[in-house]
């Protein structure tokens, strides 16, 4: 079984318009518009710093995770929760300065 | 997905987290200013209440601004939370020097951001943050003249001490 590649397919973004974006989860694509996305970010990033990944693993091991303005409730193990982490980088990675 | 977030949003997403933790500790030093007129205002301090209600306020006014700024800008501001404010001092002067650390210290952390922002090309929060630079720089002088006072009045009465610092 490769693990790895299972969890890679799980979590994704897409953008689908220009202001509006797909976060496709094993069970569901939920749309999202940027402040939601924004606020994905800021949760996820709470989530992954290092003292709440410890306590995390330490009680549950997984997350429930409101999004969309509490449209959608979203499970993520430890797993899932770092590779959306990865793919949330990676979509705001993407800040090309002004070219002069 | 090319560029998506410059067409969303103006500034760095680094650089607004960045602003976002500026925002708390404003908000924080406006607390702690609270709380240091408090003490002066229980012990008839009238120009050090004035000046540290003042100072509340202004801190305020500065989180405010950073605030209403990344969400012009298209991110999201976060209202913070503010804890652990200290209400206990042991003397003007430490309440004083206390106020100098806090101003260093927000000063240290808009040189963070403002060299965080000129590494990712954010020229728009560049230039937002010259202005709270001049400001810091008149902030930290304005505290450094009232211990200067302290010094040059050693041994006199606390209230007569207090009487000669600025009247806001």
């Amino acid at each position: 079984m490769n693990y790895e590649s299972d969890i890679e397919y799980c979590y994704q973004i897409k953008q689908a318009t220009f202001c509006k974006y797909v976060l496709i989860t094993p069970s569901k694509e939920v749309q999202l518009t940027f402040p939601q996305m924004l606020e994905l970010r800021r949760k996820i990033y709470d989530l992954t710093t290092f003292n709440t990944l410890n306590e995390i693993i330490n009680t549950d091991n997984f997350v429930l995770l409101f999004v969309a303005d509490k449209q959608h409730l979203i499970y993520l193990d430890i797993p899932q929760l770092l590779k959306l982490k990865e793919e949330i980088e990676l979509f705001f990675l993407d800040f090309n300065p002004v070219l002069v | 997905m090319n560029a998506v977030v410059r067409k969303q949003m103006s500034i760095h997403p680094d650089v607004m987290d960045l602003l976002n933790n500026q925002i708390a500790m404003e908000m924080k030093a406006s607390a702690s200013y609270l709380a240091m007129a408090s003490w002066c205002d229980q012990r008839e301090l009238l120009n050090s209440k004035d000046f540290f209600y003042k100072q509340a306020e202004e801190e305020r006014e500065h989180a405010m601004k950073i605030f209403t700024f990344i969400n012009d800008n298209g991110g999201a501001a976060v209202s913070p939370n503010v804890t652990n404010v200290n209400n206990d001092f042991e003397s003007l002067r430490a309440v004083y020097e206390t106020g100098l650390e806090q101003e260093i210290a927000v000063t240290e952390s808009i040189f963070k951001i403002f060299k965080t922002a000129r590494k990712q090309d954010d020229y728009i929060t560049e230039v937002f943050l010259q202005w709270f630079i001049t400001e810091q720089s008149e902030e930290e002088d304005t505290f450094r003249s009232i211990l200067d006072v302290f010094d040059l009045m050693e041994g006199m009465p606390l209230k007569m001490i207090d009487e000669r610092f600025p009247k806001e």
